[in-house]
């Protein structure tokens, strides 16, 4: 946990930053990886929700290059096995998130991010 | 369609109907609910394409103490053994050699066991040649008379006797194996709960109110202790939770160990599939985009043990001590220091309707709101449920859990529309229209003892 599935979907929320608010950029983490079940349907499911230079950009800064640029057009069992790992079995458990445009940074502690808003940031 | 007999567990009777409609949706199939069914009632007879889906719907359902192949009921014996004897070819093939027991029970009333022998004997005609084992039989024949509740009445055991409503006799197809999951889940045996934990066999019910199977991803925005993930995970349904206080997701482990949630999801064999936990206050979510979920299922804190929150003040503060808050706030965080920021009452009613609208916004097409909402039954009126709803969200199911004085009604909504809608705005001063439903401002009915002002 935080693993790369939830990074891509959360973007900064404090009022006001509403472009260039997504993806965090990862600084000072520690990663664990922990192998986890395989679910084809799930995977292709979840496929379409995936904004992919984010997942790509966001593997490879945690020093994982596994996947391609573009995502496939042929979903075949090896590039869902590849997927799999990159967005359910690498685990950031310590670090920082930072919003690339207003530069919050949302701690992560045990593998719980804090996305909580100080009184000034939120509307 | 082969006739079949449901026979139900007591509790609960108001979930009976939902929980099995929800059941054979995730299964695939259509039932036929009879339009005269009773589900306060815990017998129902249906007709089902097949003893195969008899067994599926008695391996989900958590309510569902047993099954029976339905062989005749009637008000009284005279017309039970009729109608069974014109159901010949229901049970012949049994009446050779299979070796059988009989269970005779009543339902609100003990039959005398003198008078469970007569029922038996009577049942002679039938003409069953195979041995009586009472240990390992090959079959088992049910007889049941349901009663009226003796509630109020001045009537003895004695002359209650025989007076019952129905009575149905079949032969068991399948016990209901899921009832063994609200043991597994006890809440006692569990390595991590709170005082705000949800007794298993409610949480079970909401995961297949929530449709929980695999392949699925579910999002609880009020996880709190994590009662909602272990039920969802272990239907195998990959499960998201945020909560405004991470300290009820992390419990007081520290740092040595994992977070409370995944130690007790780890008890049952499913912290894989908790996604994550965040915290964050749902009503200043990240986000990114909406149609994520198949299922949103909660139970909002509703303020009788712990009252929900959100971001913000209770009383506006002055600029000057304004300054001075932001300061100490940037140096905190500048500092890596933990902050927490300051948290004001969610007002129920208000919650409920935000709820709808981000469940909206959130849930993929078909998909399912799941929540409880607590309500004062005195003044509950079903337009409380109706004015929650939104465009493009339709109700389900409502199912009270009684307490007496108030109740919880696990409330099933679905987002019956493809177009897309936007997040809520979770303003305080909108408009909820005319109606003041009863659960408004819950928390201090509650406390008053649900007396007028």
């Amino acid at each position: 946990m935080v693993r790369l599935i939830t990074h891509n979907l959360l973007a900064c929320h404090v009022k006001g930053c509403t472009a260039n608010n997504f993806p965090l950029e990862f600084k000072d983490v520690q990663v664990v990886l922990r192998e986890s079940e395989f679910n084809p349907d799930f995977l292709r499911g979840f496929i379409p929700k995936i904004d992919w230079a984010a997942l790509t950009g966001a593997a490879r800064q945690l020093g994982d290059t596994s996947l391609p640029d573009q995502l496939p057009e042929m979903l075949d069992d090896d590039f869902l096995k590849t997927l799999h790992h990159v967005l359910l079995e690498i685990h950031v458990e310590e670090g920082i998130m930072i919003c690339p445009n207003c530069k919050h940074n949302y701690h992560i502690a045990n593998g719980i991010p804090n996305m909580l808003l100080a009184e000034h940031e939120i509307g | 369609m082969p006739g079949y007999l449901l026979v139900f567990a007591q509790s609960h009777s108001e979930f009976r109907l939902p929980e099995l409609q929800s059941v054979a949706e995730l299964l695939g199939f259509a039932l036929s609910i009879p339009t005269d069914c009773d589900p306060s009632r815990p017998f129902m007879t249906l007709e089902l394409q097949s003893e195969e889906q008899a067994r599926l719907l008695a391996g989900r359902c958590i309510l569902i103490k047993s099954i029976y192949a339905l062989y005749a009921q009637g008000g009284n014996y005279e017309e039970l053994h009729a109608a069974n004897g014109a159901n010949i070819h229901l049970w012949s093939s049994y009446a050779n050699d299979t070796s059988f027991k009989f269970i005779v029970t009543g339902y609100n009333h003990k039959i005398p066991e003198a008078r469970q022998r007569d029922v038996v004997e009577g049942f002679d005609y039938m003409r069953f040649m195979g041995k009586i084992d009472l240990k390992n039989p090959e079959i088992i024949l049910g007889c049941f008379e349901e009663y009226d509740s003796s509630a109020g009445q001045a009537i003895t055991r004695h002359d209650r006797d025989s007076q019952f409503r129905q009575v149905y006799f079949g032969r068991l197809v399948v016990e209901g194996s899921a009832r063994a999951l609200i043991k597994m889940f006890d809440i006692k045996k569990r390595l991590y709960y709170g005082n705000t934990s949800m007794e298993s066999e409610i949480s079970l019910l909401m995961a297949n109110q929530a449709l929980a199977s695999p392949s699925k991803l579910i999002y609880d925005p009020f996880c709190g202790t994590g009662s909602m993930a272990y039920p969802i995970a272990y239907f195998g349904a990959q499960f998201f939770g945020s909560d405004i206080d991470g300290r009820q997701m992390r419990g007081k482990g520290g740092k040595d160990q994992p977070p409370g949630v995944l130690r007790a999801a780890e008890q049952y064999g499913v912290a894989d599939r908790i996604v994550d936990l965040c915290t964050f206050d749902v009503t200043h979510n990240p986000w990114r985009c909406g149609s994520l979920f198949d299922t949103i299922v909660t139970d909002p804190p509703y303020g009788v043990r712990a009252g929900a929150k959100r971001l913000g003040r209770k009383k506006e503060i002055d600029e000057a001590r304004k300054a001075v808050n932001l300061e100490q706030q940037l140096s905190a965080r500048h500092k890596h220091e933990p902050y927490i920021p300051p948290t004001k009452p969610y007002e129920l009613s208000l919650l409920a309707s935000d709820l709808v609208i981000l469940a909206r916004y959130l849930l993929k097409p078909g998909g399912r709101l799941v929540f409880f909402l607590p309500t004062v039954n005195e003044h509950y009126e079903a337009v409380d449920i109706q004015t929650m709803l939104c465009d493009g969200m339709v109700l389900v199911a409502n199912s009270l859990q009684d307490f007496g004085s108030w109740g919880r009604r696990l409330v099933t909504i679905r987002k019956a529309t493809e177009g897309s809608y936007p997040p809520p705005s979770f303003s305080e001063e909108r408009n909820l229209g005319q109606h003041t439903p009863g659960h408004r401002d819950f928390r201090e009915q509650y406390f008053r003892g649900f007396k007028k002002e």
